[in-house]
């Protein structure tokens, strides 16, 4: 039995259905990532995990027990916020340790779990710091310790890099994941940024509209999106209706849309078009944009707008305004 | 050249030392006049502490201190209570009601304290409970009377934490709500309580009218104190009126401390 199941959750705000019937199953140790755009649901459902949001109907199961109604205290599970949500008039010691004292661990255990904690989110300096004192890495990794030093059965974290600096994020979602592996913890991480979704997760859930869009690795979530959401909201596909697909390539689809990645597509001499492993197409080059390290090429082909993605240290000069030849094989091109 | 002379920071300097001289000038002379023995005419004769030694060796001056400061602690301990119970409510379970408690709070600041006091006598006077004895009456009074400032004060501090999230933080490592808030909001919000409640001490030690027309002289405070000596002994009067005079701007210093004190930590 999964370790964490939602069956058939609903949660309705007033007039407004914000969860419409999610079943959902979580295995132990599992790093999973609720992803979605602003007003999917997701940060919703982590609440109604964590208790914080009574649901309207549906039961929610952790290790076997049913926790629906259980008070958040009772649940014996942690979580990040958005904010940090540090208690601003305790040290950094006194915040980690205050989750201990709740539960009436003796002194010394808390000093010990305390002490290891700070190390391992690397706060040993800081720990007489007040949370004011600290920079935002800095506070989430308190937050992310004071999560953790209970040991719950399972960590929340609700969009906890969003606050943070690019640079910062990204060094802290490998930490995080670190953590999370080190420690052997079920966790359920909310986000709308996908590239952290893909980085982090062993499994990734895509919401919209209150439903489950997909659920799958991360691999196959970038790769074989099932639905037009599921491919405009995970990469940068170019997605084709029929009628477009049929007007660029003179091959008739018998799915309604084609989702195309934009680096499965290759730029060749409008010669080397024919291949029959390949759907074949041309384009005037209209633009380019560099990426870092990529550049994103725009071509208009037979008046419909494509993207192709170039390493850029790809030794090659495109002309603009020249037409070129396009390729993308049959099998990276998903039908949807 | 003009312009800048018009937009000049020192422009506003002298009216400002002219108002200052004109506020502080009753003050000063009021400190003066009770610092000599005997005064002819306009001419004062024999510094003197005396009028001071005397009144702190007066048992009715420092018990009248007393009631002054009792009078003060209960009506602001009941009100910061009452105010901090509804903002829990409000902000935790029935936000829509927020509205109605601040327009409640407010309303005291219309009542004056003359129509106040005499309503409240018609209302309890003849009450066979505890509310008619004149010491009750006063607390609620007061209680009524401090509860915009108190109220405001509150929630301008609620209003720079994020409560809810702490409370959802406190409730995730095992608290309930109503210990999350006191054990986490209200040491947040600490300063803010404090400041408002000197506030409230000022206004309390400020007010006759209530007093006189609840209480009468039956229970001396120090604004009674002060208009029974007016009527024997205007030196002495004075130097009451300059102790009320410090321990109001010791509670303004404590305010203003706590104001910044509550800005540098933020």
């Amino acid at each position: 039995m999964a370790y964490i199941k939602f069956e058939k959750i609903i949660k309705n705000f007033g007039d407004t259905k914000v969860l419409k019937g999610i079943d959902l199953e979580i295995e132990q140790g599992e790093l999973v990532t609720l992803l979605g755009p602003s007003g999917c649901g997701k940060s919703t459902l982590l609440r109604c995990l964590a208790g914080l949001e009574e649901v309207t109907s549906g039961k929610i199961y952790l290790d076997g027990t049913d926790i629906t109604d259980m008070a958040p205290r009772a649940r014996g599970i942690g979580m990040v916020f958005q904010q940090y949500s540090l208690f601003p008039n305790m040290s950094v010691e006194e915040n980690i340790a205050f989750g201990l004292k709740q539960k009436k661990v003796p002194r010394e255990e808390q000093m010990t779990k305390v002490n290891r904690m700070l190390e391992i989110v690397g706060l040993d300096k800081q720990r007489k710091h007040y949370p004011a004192e600290l920079s935002g890495g800095q506070q989430q990794r308190a937050a992310l310790a004071r999560a953790l030093v209970t040991e719950p059965k399972v960590l929340l974290l609700d969009e906890p890099l969003s606050a943070i600096d690019a640079k910062l994020r990204k060094s802290l979602q490998l930490e995080i994941r670190k953590i999370q592996r080190e420690l052997g913890i079920t966790a359920v991480f909310v986000t709308h940024d996908q590239d952290e979704a893909m980085v982090m997760s062993d499994r990734v859930h895509l919401m919209n509209e209150g439903r489950i869009e997909q659920s799958d690795d991360p691999e196959t979530m970038y790769a074989r999106p099932v639905s037009h959401f599921a491919a405009s909201f995970i990469g940068n596909y170019n997605l084709l209706t029929d009628k477009q697909f049929l007007a660029m390539t003179g091959i008739g689809i018998s799915a309604g849309e084609a989702a195309i990645r934009p680096e499965v597509i290759h730029i060749t001499e409008k010669e080397q078009l024919r291949d029959d492993a390949y759907y074949c197409f041309s384009g005037v080059l209209t633009g380019s944009v560099p990426h870092g390290n990529i550049t994103r090429y725009e071509f208009d082909c037979a008046a419909i707008p494509v993207h192709v993605d170039c390493l850029a240290n790809e030794p090659k000069h495109y002309t603009m305004g020249a037409e070129y030849g396009l390729r993308v094989k049959k099998e990276d091109c998903r039908m949807l | 050249m003009r312009k800048g002379s018009k937009n000049s920071p020192h422009k506003g300097i002298l009216p400002s030392i002219v108002i200052m001289i004109y506020l502080l000038i009753p003050l000063v002379v009021t400190v003066i006049y009770s610092l000599f023995r005997k005064w002819t005419d306009i001419v004062p004769e024999g510094f003197s502490l005396g009028a001071y030694g005397e009144l702190f060796a007066n048992q009715e001056f420092v018990q009248s201190i007393g009631r002054s400061v009792l009078l003060c602690i209960v009506p602001i301990a009941i009100t910061v209570g009452i105010i901090l119970l509804a903002m829990f409510a409000t902000t935790l379970y029935f936000p829509g009601l927020e509205k109605y408690v601040q327009m409640i709070c407010m309303i005291p600041y219309t009542i004056q304290g003359v129509i106040l006091s005499v309503s409240i006598l018609s209302l309890y006077v003849s009450s066979k409970t505890f509310l008619s004895n004149r010491l009750v009456m006063l607390f609620g009074a007061y209680s009524v009377i401090i509860m915009p400032y108190i109220y405001q004060g509150i929630r301008n501090g609620m209003r720079t934490i994020h409560v809810e999230t702490l409370i959802d933080a406190a409730q995730m490592l095992g608290c309930t709500k109503l210990y999350a808030f006191f054990r986490i909001i209200v040491p947040n919000i600490i300063s803010s309580v404090i400041a408002s409640s000197l506030l409230a001490v000022g206004i309390i030690f400020g007010d006759y009218v209530l007093i006189r027309n609840l209480a009468g002289t039956s229970y001396q405070n120090m604004q009674i104190f002060l208009y029974q000596t007016m009527k024997s002994d205007s030196i002495k009067a004075s130097a009451v009126f300059v102790v009320i005079m410090c321990i109001t701007f010791l509670i303004a210093a404590v305010t203003l401390y706590m104001n910044r004190r509550e800005k540098n930590r933020k």
